[in-house]
């Protein structure tokens, strides 16, 4: 890899400040806490879904092993424990083994905000918000264009992953949560499954078949209740199924927002798992955060809280189909 | 010869459901839940037609090795383009769809490398730069100094692409026919 500085990208980096600043001034002006956070940690929380940057502290003979953070998470629910209110955190965050892409890249600007007494439905209303403030700030309307169609954001389209699952994929509420019939219908569905989990195939399916179709109808479109094994740290809502909706506008996720796991022995096992997991797996992982435990048995507050990938919500909003089109300084 | 998902490359040719595909775009996505996954488009030899597959990173797929052989391009119809192997005189047929939008760049008698495996051609492996002969362009007005500023210019392919003011009519220049993107004037 190589260092390319790309004044080109000028006209589109000024783009996107505006809406990295409108973020901000939404946030601030709905009263959030503005936060400004470590990127390097000790310890983090595990998810097996994530391969971490890994990194050393050296002065004499002390060393201390640190992180790039992956989210701000940790941190985040700590002040919230402790009793900060409503927050939010706009700034890096870094993910290994993701590829440079036209959606992805290994360090990227996250923004998190999470509002206390609140559940994800009603907080919601609260993204859409953000968005209809950006749409106003670029487009001076409730609506903006994005590859030459209309996208409004006056509501959203709302769908379960069940109901998305048997709409797109014709796959049943009792196929999609049963391992062994899930695995049965992929394999007649034609993929690979031999060697592979009900997770491996899931989040196949998912990107072939589900994907494409979100966010795709004139407005963006809130798809929740994820089985529980894809969100470790939101609150169950039955037994299947955890508090857990991903945003999507034009077959992009564009933000990940949980109702915030509180029970403390819950959380603990979901550790338990994920930790099992990443040690299976042979990826990049951290020591695990037991401190992050420790404030959820404290008392967290109920609370809902969502990441949102702000490059590509600058791709949206100024009609960029490329977040690297948007980077002064490239790798190649 | 077999290969992870995740380290396909645009270009390859691969197996999938018993048929040929070449790999035209990968993009490598870890979605925060599940499995890391390999976006693709692939385009069926055969058929031509293309389509959005995405793969497990860690699946196994079938990489097919395929010989570069250097081919004279004679001419196009209206579906196939066709091609002469230099060393045998065999001639080999490839329909436009699977060459895709750089036929439009490729001048009758020129030389190229066509993939071929067991002597079947599947496609044309792009050239990096075609060197082309500008037969219409507009002279740029006088005193229009915006930096940057492109104007459109024909080639003697036929083909339409956006050129720097300074280029004239007869002039000879370099395009990367994947982009149809200008990348030099060629003193040749």
């Amino acid at each position: 890899m190589n260092v390319k500085a790309s004044v080109s990208n000028l006209e589109n980096y000024k783009k996107y400040l505006i809406i990295k600043n409108e973020i901000v001034s939404f946030l601030v002006k709905k009263n959030y806490q503005e936060l400004d956070l470590p990127v390097l940690s000790p310890k983090l929380i595990p998810e097996s879904c994530l391969e971490v940057f890994q990194t050393e502290f050296r002065n004499m003979s002390y060393k201390q092993k640190l992180f790039l953070t992956p989210s701000p998470e940790l941190f985040i629910k700590r002040l919230i424990a402790d009793g900060i209110g409503d927050c939010f955190y706009l700034g890096k965050a870094f993910r290994n083994a993701e590829h440079f892409s036209s959606k992805h890249s290994f360090e990227f600007t996250i923004c998190e905000f999470y509002k206390l007494n609140t559940d994800y439905m009603s907080f919601s209303k609260e993204v859409l918000d953000l968005f209809l403030a950006l749409a106003k700030k670029v487009n001076g309307k409730n609506y903006i264009y994005f590859k030459g169609k209309k996208i409004s954001f006056e509501s959203f389209e709302k769908i379960t992953v069940a109901q998305a699952f048997y709409k797109y994929a014709s796959i049943k509420d009792t196929e999609l949560f049963n391992h062994k019939a899930f695995l049965k219908v992929a394999g007649l569905k034609g993929y690979k499954t031999e060697g592979f989990s009900y997770e491996d195939l899931w989040s196949q399916i998912y990107a072939q078949e589900v994907e494409p179709n979100l966010g795709i109808s004139g407005r963006p479109t809130l798809i929740y209740e994820y089985p529980s094994v894809f969100a470790p740290l939101a609150k169950p809502k039955n037994k299947k199924v955890s508090k857990r909706f991903e945003v999507y506008i034009s077959g992009i996720e564009i933000g990940n927002c949980y109702d915030e796991l509180n029970d403390y022995k819950l959380q603990r096992n979901r550790f338990a798992i994920e930790e099992r997991l990443l040690n299976q797996s042979g990826t990049i992982w951290a020591d695990t955060d037991y401190g992050f435990l420790e404030a959820v048995r404290k008392g967290l507050p109920n609370c809902s809280g969502i990441a949102i990938g702000v490059e590509r919500l600058g791709m949206i909003f100024s009609d960029t189909h490329n977040i690297n089109d948007f980077k002064l300084i490239n790798f190649e | 010869m077999m290969q992870q998902a995740g380290n396909l490359k645009k270009g390859e040719f691969i197996i999938y459901q018993g048929d040929i595909w070449q790999v035209q775009k990968t993009e490598f996505y870890s979605p925060g839940k599940g499995s890391a996954l390999m976006r693709t488009k692939i385009k069926n030899v055969s058929s031509s037609k293309a389509i959005d597959y995405t793969f497990k990173s860690n699946e196994s797929v079938e990489i097919i090795e395929v010989l570069s052989v250097e081919m004279q391009y004679l001419y196009k119809d209206s579906e196939s383009a066709f091609f002469m192997n230099q060393q045998t005189y065999n001639q080999y047929e490839i329909p436009l769809d699977m060459i895709g939008d750089i036929i439009k760049f490729f001048k009758e008698g020129e030389t190229m490398y066509v993939y071929v495996s067991d002597d079947k051609p599947l496609s044309v492996r792009p050239p990096v730069s075609v060197t082309l002969k500008v037969t219409h362009t507009e002279n740029a007005a006088k005193g229009d100094t915006v930096t940057n500023a492109k104007k459109e210019a024909e080639l003697e392919t036929g083909a339409k692409v956006m050129v720097p003011l300074f280029i004239k009519t007869g002039e000879v220049v370099t395009i990367n026919p994947e982009t149809g993107e200008y990348t030099g004037r060629s003193n040749a």
